[in-house]
């Protein structure tokens, strides 16, 4: 027996996070101190922007949301900016991951941008953050664009967005001093829509049973792909190579290691900050595997037609209408979350469904009856929690393992 | 602190705002008319009069319970949807042809998609898509020629289902009836500048929310006679120590009102969604050659109805200050719902704006009926006596 | 009325239920009678009153610590028992004249010497041995048991408990019997007129006081309960299943939530009252024995009786039209650990939604608790 390929096995996953921790550091967010001591130009932009465009102008950038979750959440210091926010008297129901990024914001402690670029997005909390950024003393001079999606999701509405979104090839370069090149920016695309292939190739993989991963790869790979090397071919390797390991997982029907797969369930929203303190008890004790988060799932994301620069903001808009995790789901009717959900439950074989029912979104608050029949209907047992997956303090992961563990129970799962 | 209003027809509109029907709606349906409900003021009700039906904006007057609207939605949103939406399950709105929803915040937009799943008379439902920015520089007239693409969608499924043609000519006859509406809302607005004001904040509200719940032609005389009768009254005994500038979403519930007065506090102008920012700001162009293109205009880039809207922050500063040198306002107090974001982070920004100027200001936040109103007395009370004891 | 809580009957009831001596039981005494105190319901009340003597079911109620106890048990030994007896050990039980310990369980049986070891002014205890295999064949034995227990009761207490006493005694307790059965018929109601709290209420006070008083507060109680408004929803109707149900706590839980406990199966509750006692034969002694071996459920603790507590408690389910069902077992008691587990295969394979917790039976907090019930009803109202 040939030890040494066992232990490759185990090790290739530890191997490609580091990689995916070098993509970030070589990533324009891993450098942003870099482009702040040089005083490069920067662009803040909402998290709902396409980072083609800025891979194309090597323009470096950051989103604005995501800081709330790097900076602070994952930093530790989440409750911080959290209480920091809540001292500007400003909303109090805010979803804490904006809130985390509104206090970073005016606490100054953003770079501060060349330019910005705020798309309308899914949900109030972002609006509310978007008003914040354009009223902000200090950046009041910053050039910006603000573009509007909109609900419809037509053709004409993709034009619509489109058309907004080519505006930001002038702004952008007027603002930062930037040359656009097409050329640049179609190889750019092209790059970024064998990714989106893998990505989606990667999805259909947890269709397996056992599932061969957890679900915290499927945001691994959104990050890596969209977020630390959007467009650039070393993140199109990292993506095959994630691919291809966890493609031999399904062949060899390997399950997550040291999981005895009993109940498939998929946590539909963002993974909880602390998922530490949640994820590896329910593997443990219920055999329960997360199949798949919100950011893991890829809905109908088409690829960027790069026949032309119009074809190519709007296949953009598209993809960000119908495709973009969140966007797709939030800025929609009830039956698109609902029913990304039941493909889900159905596609991945699925024991149940837990909806997190993360306290910031209002409109999913507003949506689970309507959620709840679609599960009834289908008769598979859906639960929500109604935490917060940013900050533990609103409800103790003790509390959220209580509630799935009763669930499970009561499902007859165990 | 009445004003001592004796108007019949103050009473009539008082009563119309008091209840959740009345008997305009009724005399409407028995002569056949059809009417479209619809919630957010950026609907306009300007292209539902030219289809010849009577808007109706449902609202949670008599509320007290949101018990069969919480199974639908949840603690969690906003208890002026849910209020509302009660009222539509308890079968309240159920004199409505067809009811128009608008993506406003994420609260209202699920109105429409619980609106689709329960057991409403009214099956007819439409939603509205309305831009969430005015547009930056050069990007402003996509951003209206979108809108106006939606409101022809709106028209067409009105006219669709109803079998009504929505014209040009009767677009402009509708804007000039409203415009017409905003203006004489206006003076109404003018005569609180002085400092015995002839009406109080309560009964402007009570005024304001039965425009939107009856015919406007009727409401436009009826507006103009109650201008006169209140050329007559005596005005409120200035025993009040704070004018007041109020601003946030409607505010319907009289019992909130009644909570400045009773604590020597005067509201007489306001930025709220069917108050002053219905009237105060602008007019829709008359003489648009695209009547729908001047609406859209209006809704996106005039009058900006809600912190939803990116941009809409400068253009409400620059009426909050205009109106408080007009209306000689002492104070400001920005109330929003529980659980509100856009209105939530809107007031964080006023706070650091009145800190910086100098202005005294409260912000509250409530529920949309006010059952325990103590608290909220108690910080009335103080924000008002400090007022008072600075002048 | 809106709740049978205004009763003053009820309000009574749930004096009597929330604490151990009562005005009742003052009475009783002041007037010369005597108490005796029994842990389980195999122990028949109809001995005692026979003897003219006031049984009282023991209970832990009230009871903050158990660190008197604690010399005696241990942390392993149930909470029942050792609230139950640091009560005593407090002067809490001083009232009792008399105490039948049973062989009912391990920690329980104990208590007869642990009792007299920690000089509890409580004169006469006995331990009665009851059957712990179902069938004909223990009924005799039983009868043998409730002959000496009976002796020893006449001669301490000088008392002469007849034939015709015990038919008597029979009697009045089938009345009993029969009157709770009426009141949880009215909770097979679509929007029963009282919740599972206050039957726990008016439960507990009948092993607590008299018993002709109680028949007669009991009449009145369903008179006002036709008076009752059941127009209330609730979420769930649920079922409990487990140790004891001398409190309220679990029904509180449930019902706080929105949902109604609509019956149970437990030895506060149905088991206490689901049949009565023959009256006929002339053997009153074997009526009961064969009433409390062959008719009346048993506690897990009586091997080979699964399949028709299994039975029994089906048919309730069915019968109240339950949503699901909530077993409670307290920490510690290994014989409804195992019932639990059997009757949640059993009853998810007929489609009711099972979910059991081992609890303190005082506990510190029940924040946990609270969760997992939540969790519960929201999951079948799914």
């Amino acid at each position: 027996m040939n030890t040494e390929i066992k232990v490759e096995e185990v090790d290739i996953y530890k191997e490609l996070k580091t990689e995916f921790g070098g993509l970030g550091a070589n990533s324009f967010q891993g450098k942003m101190q870099d482009y702040v001591k040089s005083g490069t130009p920067i662009v803040a932009c909402t998290d709902d922007f396409f980072p083609e465009l800025f891979e194309a102008m090597d323009l470096p950038f950051y989103f604005v949301v995501r800081q709330g979750l790097e900076s602070a959440f994952h930093a530790g210091r989440g409750p911080e900016a959290v209480d920091g926010y809540d001292e500007f008297n400003g909303a109090s129901t805010l979803c804490s991951l904006q809130k985390a990024s509104a206090y970073l914001l005016v606490k100054d402690l953003l770079p501060k941008p060349a330019a910005i670029v705020m798309t309308s997005t899914s949900c109030d909390a972002q609006t509310a953050v978007n008003e914040l950024m354009s009223n902000y003393g200090p950046w009041a001079e910053v050039p910006r664009i603000s573009v509007d999606a909109s609900f419809e999701k037509d053709e004409a509405s993709m034009e619509y967005l489109g058309k907004q979104w080519i505006q930001t090839i002038p702004f952008l370069e007027k603002a930062t001093g930037k040359k656009f090149d097409l050329g640049k920016f179609k190889e750019v695309c092209e790059e970024s829509n064998k990714q989106t292939q893998l990505l989606f190739d990667f999805q259909e993989l947890r269709r397996a049973v056992p599932s061969p991963i957890r679900a915290e790869w499927g945001f691994i790979a959104y990050m890596g792909c969209r977020w630390s090397a959007c467009g650039r071919q070393e993140g199109t390797e990292w993506m095959q190579r994630l691919y291809d390991a966890t493609a031999q997982r399904v062949k060899e029907k390997k399950g997550i290691d040291g999981v005895t797969e009993k109940i498939r369930y998929t946590w539909f929203d963002i993974l909880p900050c602390w998922s530490d303190k949640l994820f590896p008890r329910l593997e443990q004790e219920f055999g329960a595997v997360n199949l798949m988060d919100l950011y893991g799932y890829c809905a109908p994301w088409p690829s960027i037609d790069t026949s032309s620069l119009e074809s190519i903001f709007t296949s953009m808009a598209k993809r960000f209408l119908i495709g973009n995790p969140m966007t797709r789901q939030i800025f929609a009717l009830s039956t698109v979350y609902g029913g990304d959900a039941v493909n889900i439950a159905k596609n991945f074989k699925c024991d149940a469904v837990i909806m997190p029912g993360h306290v910031g979104h209002k409109d999913g608050a507003a949506s689970h009856k309507i959620v709840k029949d679609m599960f009834r209907e289908l008769g598979i047992p859906f639960f929500v929690i109604g935490c917060d997956v940013f900050d533990e303090r609103y409800m103790d992961p003790e509390v959220v393992y209580q509630k799935i563990s009763a669930f499970f129970e009561t499902s007859g799962l165990t | 602190m009445k004003s001592g209003i004796k108007s019949e027809v103050y009473d009539k509109l008082a009563g119309i705002a008091g209840n959740v029907s009345n008997s305009e709606i009724e005399n409407w349906q028995k002569q056949g008319g059809k009417i479209v409900g619809y919630f957010c003021p950026f609907i306009p009700e300007e292209i539902i009069i030219a289809g010849g039906f009577l808007p109706y904006k449902i609202r949670g007057t008599g509320s007290s319970d949101t018990s069969e609207a919480d199974e639908f939605f949840d603690t969690k949103n906003c208890s002026f949807v849910r209020h509302c939406f009660n009222h539509a399950l308890l079968g309240k709105f159920d004199f409505l042809d067809a009811m128009i929803v608008g993506t406003g915040c994420d609260h209202t937009r699920r109105i429409y998609d619980n609106w689709q799943v329960a057991p409403l008379k009214t099956k007819l439902v439409y939603l509205l898509d309305h831009p969430r920015t005015m547009g930056t520089e050069g990007m402003e007239e996509t951003i209206i020629t979108y809108y106006r693409a939606q409101l022809a969608k709106m028209k067409e499924y009105l006219e669709n289902n109803f079998g009504v043609e929505i014209t040009v000519p009767k677009l402009r006859k509708t804007i000039k009836l409203c415009n017409e509406t905003r203006l004489l809302q206006k003076k109404l607005y003018e005569l609180r500048k002085v400092e015995n004001p002839p009406i109080t904040a309560a009964e402007m509200a009570s005024v304001l929310m039965a425009g939107a719940s009856m015919p406007k032609e009727q409401y436009n005389e009826d507006l103009k006679t109650l201008l006169n009768d209140l050329s007559s009254v005596q005005g409120i005994k200035k025993d009040y120590q704070a004018r007041l500038m109020i601003i946030g979403p409607a505010i319907e519930d009289p019992v909130f009102y009644s909570l400045f007065e009773e604590n020597g506090g005067e509201i007489v102008i306001d930025d709220t969604c069917f108050g002053a920012r219905y009237s105060m700001k602008s007019f829709i162009d008359e003489e648009a050659e695209d009547p729908l293109h001047a609406i859209a205009k209006y809704n996106v880039s005039d009058v900006p109805f809600c912190p939803k809207i990116n941009g809409s922050h400068k253009n409400r500063i620059e009426f909050i200050d205009k109106m408080m040198k007009e209306y000689k306002v002492d104070g400001i107090i920005g109330q929003g719902y529980v659980a509100c974001d856009p209105w939530g982070s809107s007031f964080g920004m006023l706070s650091a704006h009145m800190k910086d100027a100098g202005i005294p200001y409260l912000r509250l936040e409530r529920e949309y009926i006010s059952t325990e109103t103590g608290q909220l007395s108690t910080r009335i009370q103080a924000f008002i006596e400090t007022i008072g004891g600075r002048k | 009325m809106e709740s049978i809580k205004s009763s003053d009957v009820f309000k009574k009831f749930s004096g009597i239920a929330t604490s151990l001596k009562n005005s009742e039981i003052e009475n009783w005494k002041k007037q010369g009678g005597k108490v005796i105190g029994y842990f389980c319901p195999v122990i028949p009340e109809e001995v005692f009153i026979a003897g003219g003597i006031l049984p009282f079911r023991m209970r832990g109620t009230g009871s903050t610590t158990t660190d008197s106890a604690d010399v005696y048990l241990k942390q392993v030994n149930c909470g029942f028992p050792r609230h139950t007896f640091n009560q005593a050990l407090i002067g809490e039980y001083d009232f009792l004249d008399g105490l039948v310990v049973n062989t009912c369980c391990d920690t329980i049986m104990r208590l007869a010497v642990d009792w007299e070891h920690a000089g509890i002014k409580t004169p006469f205890i006995y331990s009665l041995d009851n059957a712990h295999a179902g069938g004909e064949a223990m009924v005799g034995h039983f009868r043998n048991q409730l002959q000496k227990m009976k002796d020893a009761v006449e001669k301490y207490f000088n008392v002469e408990i007849t034939e015709q006493k015990l038919q008597d005694a029979i009697k009045l307790c089938n009345e009993t019997k029969l009157l709770q059965q009426k009141l949880y018929e009215l909770r097979k109601l679509p929007n029963p007129p009282i919740t599972g709290s206050e039957t726990v209420a008016v439960m507990v006070a009948g092993s607590s006081m008299p018993k002709e008083q109680y028949n007669k507060d009991l009449k009145t109680l369903l008179d006002e309960l036709g008076n009752v408004n059941t127009d209330k929803k609730y979420s769930a109707r649920l079922m409990i299943i487990g140790c004891g149900h001398d409190d309220t706590l679990l029904c509180d839980i449930i019902e706080e939530l929105g949902a109604v406990v609509v019956t149970d199966q437990t030895c506060f509750g149905s088991r206490v009252m689901i049949k009565t006692i023959s009256e006929e034969g002339d053997d009153p002694l074997m009526s009961i024995a064969g009433y409390q071996v062959l008719d009346v459920p048993y506690c897990p603790k009586t091997i080979g009786t699964h399949p028709e507590r299994k039975q029994f408690t089906m048919g309730l389910a069915k019968d109240y039209k339950v949503d699901g069902a909530v077993g409670q077992c307290f920490i510690s008691c290994d014989p409804w650990a195992a019932e639990l587990y059997l009757l949640k295969s059993e009853f998810q394979e007929a489609g009711i939604p099972f979910i059991w917790f081992e609890r303190e039976y005082i506990p510190d907090l029940i924040g946990q608790l609270k969760t997992r019930v939540e969790a519960f009803i929201e999951t079948i109202n799914n």
